[in-house]
């Protein structure tokens, strides 16, 4: 065996060992929906039954049933598109605003806002809901959304891409007469475009699937999230998985799709942040 | 505006502060106009998180029900704490967790990243399989999981055929937490190699070209182009991967809560209960501010790390 075959022969080990990976990765998705159509004494069967036998579609309706889910779904888009319109408008604003213009304090500003990316909900739950509680939003979508609607990830995003926004688009806008809100509203956030798409998709990923800050706030059941929704069936029947695997199985549709529609935009918003110091 | 020509920025301006709107420099306007822009998320964040984080300081002194007024107590919370073995056993298992899932997290990405990296047949389908993760939600994933772990689950169907007996994952102190991680890396991997990945792109491909000239193999290549290049995406990755995993909250409330015996009860799951199940919102507040401070405390060390590494 010469040199090059034994290089080939090498690529092709490693591309398999690739796709062994990939289906590894993929394979408790894959059971998911396959146990979604089994019945319930089929999913812990051995030998392990990799197809369901027979498909019971039935499976969807009953466990959409148990709970309001189209409510908890309604909710979640709810949050999710609001959420990240704010994070949308007031990140890339203050992105502008940090990206091409001077003023005291300025680079205190943007160090103060970077640094609350490590004061998560979750290291500020107490005093979040106090906050939210003094003023009156608990049990509301207003307290879903508003203390999430600004995002430092968003700013930090934004502000990469406005940097490198050629300074002379906007002079000329100046000159031409353009107001300052009109010179971010008509010329900066359209040159912003693909940073826009990155930023909404990782926004509308992690608000959809929002857990613990609505377990918090909300008792309510008709402004309960798809994630309550799920993490309920679970606590009261926790025995039915055939019906567990389909409600998750819904719930994962969303994701899904907009991965599929929107995969580029995903994986640009990963990267613009990471990609420069 | 600095673009070496003074009598232009100069000349301009002063044709529009003729009318002086508002009394104010051409200059000054546009200071304002700037700082105007960032003063809604300035407000924002001074509402949602630095006057929690103050006020989370501030309660950490005092006891505090909900119900009745706040109660000064000093350093009582954070003796409180001190004292509270429970509280011991969350630190433990939080840092085991952080460092359990970020730490095979590094290398799995970059392995994973430099994978994808090579041309291949299929290679766009090959990283959608991989990405796919990443767009599961996080309840999603936790009951799937718990699904799988299941004494008569997935994971042991597949162990029982290669002679291994059943094992009860997440009801083993052995087993609950070291199951969990790896969850933690499953979802983690995959995502930060993305991030990986635009860095190995963002890599003019002329050095390795003038490398393998100069006769370098691929250890050499990796060595001495690749790892030097990715110092910037690797700090990224590092920082974010191990505030990710010291957030985890989800997977031990739903698959676990907390047990056995307290073996999966990291700090936010610890803050929370404390907070929201017993009510003591003083101590809970004490918690977070340690927990922060443990951020605080893994982002400057890594800082610290690798500009000495870059210098």
């Amino acid at each position: 065996m010469n040199a090059r075959t034994r290089g080939r022969v090498l690529g092709w080990v490693v591309t398999l060992l690739t796709v062994a990976g990939a289906a590894f990765v993929l394979l408790p998705y894959f059971w998911m929906i396959s146990s979604s159509f089994k019945t319930q004494d089929a999913i812990f069967r051995l030998p392990l039954e990799w197809m369901p036998r027979a498909p019971r579609w039935q499976n969807y309706p009953a466990a959409l049933g148990r709970f309001p889910f189209g409510t908890y779904f309604f909710n979640s888009t709810v949050m999710a598109l609001a959420v990240m319109a704010g994070n949308l408008f007031f990140g890339s604003l203050a992105a502008y605003g940090l990206a091409k213009f001077r003023f005291p304090l300025r680079e205190l500003c943007f160090r103060a806002m970077l640094s609350t990316l490590m004061l998560p909900l979750e290291i500020l739950l107490v005093p979040t809901f106090l906050v939210v509680r003094q003023l009156g939003l608990l049990d509301s979508y207003g307290g879903l959304i508003i203390p999430l609607a600004v995002d430092a990830f968003g700013i930090f995003l934004m502000r990469q891409y406005i940097t490198d926004l050629p300074d002379s688009l906007i002079e000329a806008a100046r000159l031409d007469g353009c107001t300052e809100f009109g010179i971010y509203w008509r010329i900066v956030l359209p040159n912003c475009r693909p940073a826009l798409a990155a930023l909404a998709v990782l926004s509308f990923r992690e608000n959809w699937d929002q857990f613990l800050w609505p377990l918090v706030i909300i008792s309510k059941e008709a402004l309960k999230t798809f994630p309550l929704g799920l993490a309920q069936f679970e606590g009261f029947h926790s025995a039915s998985y055939h019906e567990m695997m389909a409600a998750a199985a819904v719930g994962m549709i969303p994701m899904i799709l907009l991965f599929l529609l929107f995969q580029r935009a995903f994986v640009r918003g990963l990267t613009l942040t990471g990609l420069k110091e | 505006m600095s673009n070496g020509l003074p009598s232009v920025p100069v000349s301009l301006p002063q044709a529009r502060t003729a009318a002086r709107p508002f009394g104010l420099t051409y200059a000054n306007r546009l200071r304002l106009a700037g700082f105007l822009f960032v003063l809604p998320a300035l407000f924002h964040f001074a509402l949602f998180k630095f006057y929690p984080m103050a006020q989370a300081l501030l309660l950490s002194f005092f006891r505090y029900d909900l119900m009745s007024s706040p109660e000064f107590t000093g350093l009582g919370n954070y003796r409180a704490l001190y004292e509270n073995p429970l509280f011991h056993q969350a630190l433990g298992v939080s840092v085991k967790y952080t460092l359990g899932v970020a730490i095979p997290e590094w290398f799995l990405a970059l392995g994973l990243a430099l994978l994808l990296n090579r041309a291949m047949p299929g290679r766009g389908l090959i990283r959608l399989a991989y990405f796919l993760p990443i767009a599961m939600s996080q309840i999603v994933v936790a009951l799937v999981w718990k699904f799988l772990y299941h004494p008569h689950g997935l994971v042991n169907g597949l162990l029982a055929a290669v002679g291994i007996g059943r094992i009860n994952w997440l009801s083993e102190e052995m087993t609950a937490l070291p199951a969990l991680i790896a969850i933690g890396v499953w979802r983690g991997a995959p995502l930060f190699a993305v991030v990986y990945l635009a860095g190995l792109q963002a890599i003019p491909r002329d050095y390795y070209e003038a490398a393998a000239m100069d006769g370098a193999g691929l250890w050499q290549r990796f060595r001495w182009i690749t790892l030097p290049l990715l110092r910037p995406t690797m700090l990224f990755v590092m920082v974010m991967s191990l505030l990710m995993a010291m957030k985890v909250f989800t997977n031990p409330l739903v698959m676990t809560e907390g047990g056995p015996n307290g073996t999966t009860r990291v700090l936010p799951y610890f803050i929370y209960e404390t907070g929201f199940a017993f009510f003591r919102m003083g101590e809970a507040a004490a918690a977070s501010s340690i927990l922060f401070g443990l951020a605080l405390l893994f982002t400057l060390v890594q800082f610290r790390l690798l500009r000495r590494g870059l210098a």
